[in-house]
């Protein structure tokens, strides 16, 4: 999966302001869209680099007791008053654990770091603004441009606290069927810029830096999410602890039941496994993969169809929610009698999917309920498995286990895994799921 | 003293030899010369004699050994003695005692009538191998069943000499503790119970399973799992004991029960505080048989879910707790 990284801002280049930004004019001058193409221009990366360096800082999370950071990312300016733009991600010990953590910034040149609040959050874009108590001289815009595919962008940040840096690569458009929006970077992305800008040759925000998969494959959180929290930022509210942990539960909540509309509004496709019917590709946002491993000394066959939105929402380093992936495995065998076939079906049934990643101050242990179910004249053997959130009442984590029980020597297992979903809306998708399965002969 | 007394070689509180003296003198030493030998290196080979006096008196009389006579009680070494009943003297590492034949013994220990000794299914050599058949066919029929893959020729072997091994051993141990305690090993009756109480571990899961499987028990069987093993455990203790100890039935089995009753609440004790330590393991009932063993119905989906609430409940609570 994705390792989360420090970022650095990227500015972009230069276009017509398409909306009216809440903010005050940019410390850069805005300049008109360019006629040539973004390439063709080779932007002098040191005169940007010395223009924009001090609207990025670094964030430092601060462990109370030992007095020192436990981690570090990047941030940028994004307003007079001293907001920046950060990840959740950098900053979430603060928002989980803030009786344990606090934040600070280092600025351009040394000095002593400078406390910041935590505003407001965007767990699910994994944004936060951050704010210094002094106002900021220069500050980047965020407008909302996408820039064409192969211009040139610079991310910004502190890699592996080496110090602020500016690094080249190529924009490369919006990730194709991504359940979380995210940009594609191709230049290096290190861990330490997460939370920096990515830019234009002309200084423009197009996105902020949030993941790599490694082999310069990085990933941006589009400008356009940082805008509107920024937005919301700005209007006075309250920034408690409570209220923090608030409006990442309402941001949960809202993605859950904007994730469960998505996929209760598509028909279930039915994928073909054996001679029985399971659940195949339900959304656009599910990256299938199947495989039968070929070993012609055992006495059966075991085909693996799995699906995972392979994408994550980070609330903690060790909780992560907002994931859909489902397994079957379609076990069959010519050789095995039917108790040694039960052997291996139960070997199978007995293997859990990955779990989602949470620790006991995150979530609760699981309990299950299982029985015999008719599933439109198929029996299964079903076991539905909650998990309740800590922090966070009203979501769960939900496991669906079902084996189909309708042959001696052949059946489908399969499990589903809804992390962060209310029990509803995880029965209601379950329970379509379960339907899915069905055997046609 | 009476004509005739006895010289008794103690052990501890036992005696370990007796003679009976009734023409003196006698002599006692080491050497084979002497009326009575005594096989102590410390003791003299010409010890010490005993002798009837012109007055009827016995008298013991050290007659120049290297380490000595002594009087017991009180400590006194000596080198003449008249001999009372039950007087005790030490040669050498020995200790001796005298007794007339006059001495009173305690009176006969009253017990209850003695039954005909009922023959026990478990000492007749058939039983045994009958019990050894028995848990060797299980143990390979449970390694043949769970082994899905190629078959595994060495797995199957030890499926067999585990067993085996694990009987002989067993029956081995207990053999010695009624041999120390009842001075007969009894092998053969220890080695079929142990046979007996393996082949039941080795039944006790996939019955479990097929009742849990068959009858659609979706509670953990974990509690029927372990009172079954604790009931074979105290079987096998029971008739173990039952060659070892003399102790009656009744007492027997009282003293099972403390044994695996604490047991049983020792080794439950953790759930029982309601320590459950966190976990992401999913627990429910995995075992599938052949769909052909299903007694049960199946329920509608919408039950399914419906019952789901509960378990939405008791998550709920977890969550509350602090």
């Amino acid at each position: 999966m994705f390792a989360f990284i420090l970022a650095a801002v990227l500015t972009q280049a230069p276009v017509a302001p398409a909306e009216p930004s809440p903010l005050p004019t940019p410390a850069a001058p805005e300049t008109p869209p360019s006629a040539v193409p973004l390439g063709a221009l080779p932007p002098a990366t040191h005169e940007l680099f010395q223009r924009l360096e001090g609207q990025v800082a670094q964030v430092r999370i601060i462990e109370r007791r030992s007095g020192t950071r436990s981690s570090i990312g990047s941030a940028f300016f994004v307003s007079a008053a001293g907001h920046a733009m950060t990840n959740y991600h950098v900053i979430s010990d603060v928002v989980i654990h803030p009786e344990d953590y606090k934040a600070e910034l280092v600025l351009k040149g040394g000095g002593e770091p400078v406390p910041v609040k935590l505003v407001d959050v965007d767990v699910v874009h994994d944004l936060a603004v951050i704010q210094t108590a002094t106002p900021a001289e220069h500050f980047f815009d965020l407008d909302d441009r996408e820039p064409p595919q192969g211009a040139r962008l610079f991310a910004m940040g502190n890699p592996r606290d080496l110090g602020t840096t500016i690094v080249e690569g190529t924009y490369n458009g919006f990730i194709r069927d991504a359940l979380y929006e995210r940009l594609h970077f191709s230049g290096a992305i290190n861990p330490g810029m997460s939370g920096g800008p990515t830019l234009t040759g002309e200084g423009r925000v197009v996105g902020v830096n949030v993941a790599t998969m490694g082999n310069q494959v990085g990933f941006l959180v589009p400008v356009k999410h940082a805008r509107e929290l920024l937005t919301r930022a700005l209007e006075a509210k309250d920034s408690g602890t409570q209220a923090l942990l608030d409006t990442v539960r309402a941001q949960l909540l809202d993605n859950q039941q904007r994730v469960t509309e998505r996929l209760m509004g598509e028909p279930v496709p039915q994928q073909a496994l054996g001679s029985y019917r399971v659940p195949g590709r339900w959304s656009a946002f599910l990256k299938c993969w199947g495989d039968t491993p070929h070993d012609p000394e055992v006495p059966y066959t075991v085909t693996n169809y799995q699906c995972s939105s392979e994408e994550d929402i980070f609330v903690s380093s060790r909780h992560r929610t907002g994931v859909v992936s489902f397994l079957h495995q379609h076990a069959t065998s010519q050789k095995l009698g039917a108790l040694r076939f039960s052997s291996l079906y139960t070997a199978l049934f007995s293997q859990d999917p990955d779990p989602v990643e949470a620790t006991r101050q995150d979530v609760t242990n699981y309990r299950c309920q299982s029985e015999f179910v008719d599933v439109a004249g198929l029996p299964v053997r079903a076991a539905l498995c909650l998990r309740a959130y800590k922090k966070f009442p009203g979501l769960y984590d939900l496991v669906l286990r079902a084996a189909t029980l309708n042959a001696s020597t052949s059946g489908v297992d399969t499990s589903l895994t809804l992390a962060g979903f209310t029990a509803d809306n995880g029965r209601k998708l379950a329970r379509r799921y379960l339907e899915g399965l069905s055997w046609t002969k | 003293m009476d004509e005739v007394i006895f010289l008794e070689v103690l052990e501890g509180d036992g005696v370990q030899a007796r003679h009976r003296l009734d023409r003196f003198p006698v002599s006692v030493g080491r050497g084979y010369g002497n009326d009575v030998i005594l096989d102590d290196p410390k003791v003299s080979s010409e010890h010490l004699r005993i002798e009837r006096r012109e007055d009827g008196a016995l008298v013991l009389r050290d007659v120049g050994s290297q380490n000595g006579t002594y009087r017991m009680d009180p400590w006194t070494q000596l080198a003449e003695l008249e001999l009372a009943s039950d007087t005790r003297v030490s040669v050498g590492d020995t200790v001796l005692r005298f007794r007339a034949r006059s001495h009173p013994v305690e009176k006969t220990l009253v017990a209850a009538p003695p039954s005909a000794p009922r023959p026990r299914v478990f000492e007749q050599p058939r039983t045994f191998s009958l019990a050894l058949q028995a848990l060797l066919a299980a143990s390979l029929l449970e390694g043949y069943l769970a082994n899905y893959g190629r078959t595994d020729w060495g797995e199957l072997t030890v499926a067999l000499v585990v067993p085996l091994g694990i009987t002989f051993l067993w029956a081995g141990g207990w053999s010695m503790a009624s041999r120390i305690a009842r001075r007969q090993f009894h092998f053969r009756t220890h080695a079929t119970v142990a046979a007996l109480v393996l082949l039941g571990a080795v039944v006790i899961q996939p019955l479990l399973t097929l009742v849990g499987f068959s009858l659609g028990v979706s509670a953990n069987l974990a509690w029927a799992h372990h009172l079954a093993f604790l009931g074979l455990m105290a079987w096998g203790l029971f008739w173990h004991l039952r060659y070892v100890t003399r102790w009656e039935s009744a007492r027997l089995v009282r003293v099972i029960a403390v044994v695996t009753l604490s047991f049983g609440a020792l080794s439950r004790a953790d759930a029982w505080l309601g320590n459950e330590s966190f976990s992401t393991e999913l627990a429910f009932r995995r075992a599938l048989l052949p769909p052909a063993l299903r007694l049960v119905g199946t329920e509608p989906v919408d039950d399914f879910f419906a019952e789901t609430l509960k378990v939405q409940e008791q998550v709920d609570a977890l969550a509350r707790e602090p």
